[in-house]
């Protein structure tokens, strides 16, 4: 259970926030989280969807968004 | 505006909303169900929003609400159920910054919700304060205790806190890494 490890036993001095070191490390690796997550190619199915959502609508005649009476 | 130029501005949208929808949810597979929700919402209330104000602030607020109205429950029984969260989507050439990643997103998916989604909006979406605010509809003490919050329970699980030497992020996760222990961090 690793109880000899002082590594595994982190304590966060005063509760008065990160050192700059962790926080930087932290937010590099938050940042190659997202961006692992954002390079990630988009599924064909959103564009698709869109396609024909956009399709439906410019196929609509034009009165037909008028529809608030 | 027109509906062609709202699309295109939803397209250049997903990438980021479906980043941030995997790190609120921790699954993949129920990610692109939430943004393809969140995509078909924003497309029938178009005239609602208002142009010159964020898109993505907008998107992340409507999949934010789709996920805690309907999604919450469902996805802490099958979180991660698909295992592609913590090895990544994308294709990832460098295997040492690879582990990396999994350590990092096996502590991020130990936080709650409420602190993931501010960490992603604030640290990596690049929303301010104030957006993530009205996202999530408190006030910005709030998040910056959030964020605080979740920055150091992170600092715990990756084992950084005590750690105050001139060392790399990557040396650091993997120097906090217990020879053999599957999940040393997990004592909840």
């Amino acid at each position: 259970m690793a109880k000899d490890s002082a590594a595994a036993r982190p304590r966060v001095g005063g509760g008065r926030g990160l050192d700059a070191r962790s926080q930087e490390a932290i937010g590099r690796s938050l940042k190659a989280h997202y961006e692992d997550l954002v390079r990630a190619p988009v599924p064909d199915k959103f564009l698709e969807m869109l396609d024909r959502l956009e399709a439906a609508e410019q196929s609509k005649p034009q009165g037909a968004a008028d529809e608030s009476g | 505006m027109s509906p062609g130029s709202f699309k295109d501005d939803l397209v250049a949208e997903i990438p980021g909303l479906r980043a941030f929808a995997v790190s609120l949810c921790g699954s993949v597979t129920t990610a692109d169900d939430l943004v393809q929700e969140a995509l078909l919402r924003a497309w029938s209330n178009s005239d609602k929003f208002q142009p010159g104000t964020s898109l993505r602030a907008w998107l992340f607020t409507i999949l934010r609400n789709i996920y805690y109205s309907q999604y919450r429950k469902r996805s802490r029984e099958v979180q991660d159920s698909d295992g592609v969260y913590s090895r990544g989507i994308a294709v990832e050439g460098d295997q040492e910054s690879h582990l990396d990643l999994v350590d990092f997103r096996t502590a991020l998916a130990k936080l709650p919700a409420e602190q993931r989604e501010v960490l992603t909006m604030v640290g990596a979406s690049g929303l301010s304060y104030e957006e993530a605010a009205a996202i999530c509809g408190v006030e910005i003490g709030t998040i910056k205790s959030r964020l605080s919050r979740a920055r150091t329970r992170l600092s715990e699980l990756l084992g950084l806190t005590e750690r105050r030497d001139n060392r790399s992020n990557r040396e650091l996760v993997a120097a906090s890494r217990p020879r053999g222990a599957d999940d040393p961090t997990d004592r909840e």
